[in-house]
């Protein structure tokens, strides 16, 4: 499904990625841990469409087509969904009407008939329900004045509502307490499925208790230098970052 | 000939060009007012650059032209040629002016209490009628400006809504401002008078709109009095063709603890100015002025506030947004003065643009001069672009960039809609700004 070959993207002339390679097929989740800085986001952002990264060398194909000839929202209505580190504040947009017109340009590019606002309506406290995030927040602008923890559901309610193909979850876990993550994980475990990938981009071991994840891999020094299964998440939170970076530096 | 000869030349012409189309019957009981506005106009100046007021205002478009107040009959029209009305019939009473003039066929008023009148200046008693045109000779704004004394000195027509002490209107008033330009260009100045007496409470919702093809000059005023505690509702919807040269103007007057609440929508046209004056003359009073304003390609939308604290213990709020999405021109200029007297005034001053064009200008000027020592003032104005990470976060979600700038748009409009309490005109002008951006 995803496919990321020899990547190589800077920012404003800093280099972050050199030679990053990534295979996700369908119903895989991989995690993604590695030190602050070290790239995880711009990964996460270089794979939704955010612009102001630089792809200096490398390929990525979604699909079996190459990424980077789609569109922001091309790659969102394809399947592609990124729930954000540090989601937006949208004040005077309805959350409500956020989601429904988010549903509704989704399924229009898939040749699926809009939802009426009855239907959207079951369907978004329907999944609500499921992230535990209250009806009031439906109500409010998206995202405006929520906490750290309702931000997060908020993402998740996102991605429950937009069934994507390959979700990629970056630090969805950092900030939250106990409680709200064990609901962010059943959000995502909801979703897990044979043709679903998922990429899980996260700091701390504690998540992973969670959403098992089939794969772990560290990024560091812009490029992934150590893969193996869940057990390698246990060493990392045991050991740190530290012995990995030297035995790849020798 | 140079410019200023010939601008004050077409201030004469337009007397000139329709004083006769006067309807003297409507007209009777105005004359002093004419005289009084003819002669006070010989002193004063003619609007141009030069004077800060009128500093940004591209009048040149207006000045070559020549309007005409039109004696031509609009029986047929009908209800449904205005659109969307705001309330349903049963839930509001309606006027309707048609090129200034009340259209008596498409107004509903029946069932209003008996002791409030609301009606057209021209339906009034001779005697009413000089009343009215008395209080706008002694108390009505802009006296000072020449826009101001031609709607005087052609004045015929207009609403009046005079509520009497401790009276509620029950249902909303919406008026509808229709101007209906054929061949001709029109002139259409109505002269409004709202008077809440004291404790009495009203909501009015201006809108203006635009029916058929040609260029016209709407030159409208409403004056306002609040007696004590008396409180009112006031939405100002402008919804015109890009035809309209719109001068709207508002001379407001509160006395002790009276409230006013007031919404302006300004969607532009050619060129498109809003003047507000307030004078809040008795102490605790209240008001609260927001705006939302427009401007697309080729449009001048200006706003001019001026508030004047003239007593102790008064609020007022004035908050504007403008979304610039097109090559147009903007101009806010608010203007707060709070007089040596009026201790403990608390005074907010609010204006943010979004820019979504490149070449396209805003003026924004704030200005605040406060005589007294112990008050509450502020101000703030803001001219931004649309937020990258915003968009990007709707783009994410599948929603294409141009849909995601209008969600965006809106958004930032619908901040100030929000405080408004009635639901039916904040619908009204959110599904108007969802066809306009
Ligand atoms: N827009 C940007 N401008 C400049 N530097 C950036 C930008 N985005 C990321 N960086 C830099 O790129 C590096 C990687 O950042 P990031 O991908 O956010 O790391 P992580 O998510 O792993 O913490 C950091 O050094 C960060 O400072
Ligand atoms: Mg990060």
């Amino acid at each position: 499904m995803l496919s990321i070959k020899d990547l190589h993207v800077s920012v404003e002339d800093k280099t972050i990625l050199q030679g990053l390679n990534l295979e996700v097929k369908g119903g895989e989740v991989h995690a993604i841990m590695g030190p602050n800085g070290s790239g995880k986001s711009t990964l996460a952002h270089i794979l939704s469409g955010r612009e102001g990264y630089q792809v200096d060398q490398g390929e990525v194909l979604y699909q079996g087509h190459d990424l980077f000839d789609l569109e922001i929202e091309e790659r969102a209505q394809q399947g592609i969904f990124l729930a954000m580190q540090y989601p937006v504040e949208l004040p005077g947009v309805n959350n409500l009407s956020f989601l429904r017109e988010s549903l509704n340009s989704i399924r229009r590019a898939r040749g699926e008939a809009e939802l009426d606002a009855a239907a959207f309506m079951r369907l978004a406290r329907e999944k609500a329900a499921l992230v535990e995030l209250p009806d009031k927040l439906l109500k409010r602008d998206v995202n405006s004045g929520f906490s750290g923890g309702e931000k997060k559901r908020n993402e998740i309610l996102q991605m429950a509502l937009l069934e994507p193909q390959l979700a990629i979850l970056d630090e969805t876990d950092s900030g939250l307490d106990i409680d709200a993550l064990r609901v962010v994980a059943n959000g995502v475990n909801a979703l897990r499925s044979p043709e679903r990938g998922m990429i899980v981009v996260t700091h701390y071991q504690r998540l992973l208790d969670y959403i098992e994840p089939d794969y772990v891999h560290v990024l560091a020094q812009g490029r992934i230098v150590r893969s193996g299964d869940k057990t390698l998440a246990y060493e990392l939170e045991e050991k740190g970052y530290g012995w990995i970076l030297q035995e790849h530096a020798a | 000939m140079n410019n200023l000869q010939q601008q004050s030349r077409w201030f004469e012409n337009l007397l000139e060009a329709n004083s006769d189309s006067l309807n003297l019957r409507a007209a009777d009981g105005l004359s002093g007012i004419h005289v009084q506005a003819q002669q006070a106009l010989s002193d004063l100046p003619v609007p141009d650059r030069r004077q800060e007021s009128w500093r940004y205002s591209d009048l040149g478009k207006l000045y070559r032209q020549m309007f005409r107040i039109s004696g031509e009959a609009f029986d047929a029209l009908q209800e449904t040629d205005i659109d969307q009305w705001i309330y349903p019939k049963q839930d509001s009473y309606r006027l309707v002016m048609v090129n200034g003039q009340l259209a008596a066929h498409l107004s509903h008023v029946s069932g209003l209490d008996k002791r409030i009148t609301l009606d057209g200046i021209s339906q009034l008693s001779a005697t009413e009628r000089q009343g009215v045109a008395a209080y706008l000779q002694q108390h009505g704004g802009f006296a000072d400006d020449t826009f101001g004394q031609i709607n005087r000195a052609l004045m015929q027509d207009g609403f009046y809504l005079r509520v009497p002490q401790n009276t509620v209107v029950d249902k909303p008033i919406e008026v509808v401002f229709v101007n209906l330009s054929h061949d001709e260009q029109l002139l259409s100045q109505p002269a409004s008078l709202i008077i809440l007496e004291p404790g009495a409470r009203a909501q009015v919702v201006e809108r203006y709109l635009s029916l058929g093809s040609s260029e016209y000059f709407f030159n409208g005023m409403t004056d306002i009095l609040l007696r004590e505690h008396a409180e009112l509702r006031h939405q100002r919807i402008q919804q015109e063709s890009s035809q309209a040269y719109h001068l709207s103007r508002v001379g407001l007057r509160q006395q002790a603890a009276s409230i006013y609440q007031g919404l302006t929508i300004a969607s532009g046209g050619a060129w498109s100015r809003n003047d507000i004056q307030v004078h809040l003359d008795g102490p605790h009073a209240e008001c609260d002025l927001q705006g939302v304003y427009t401007v697309g390609d080729g449009q001048y939308n200006d706003i001019h506030l001026d508030v004047a604290h003239n007593a102790a213990d008064c609020r007022s709020q004035e908050n504007f947004r403008g979304v610039v999405h097109g090559r147009g021109k903007a101009v806010f200029d608010g203007r707060i003065l709070v007089a040596k007297d009026a201790q403990k005034t608390d005074a907010q001053l609010s204006n943010k643009n979004l820019l979504l064009v490149e070449d396209a200008e805003v003026n924004t000027k704030p200005q605040l001069e406060i005589y007294a020592d112990d008050v509450k003032c502020s101000h703030g104005t803001t001219v931004g672009k649309v937020n990258p990470d915003q968009l990007f976060y709707l783009r994410a979600r599948g929603i294409d960039e141009q849909q995601a700038y209008r969600m965006l748009c809106l958004g930032f409009a619908d901040q100030v809609l929000a405080s408004i309490e009635d639901q039916a005109v904040r619908q009204h002008v959110h599904a108007m700004f969802n066809r306009l951006l």
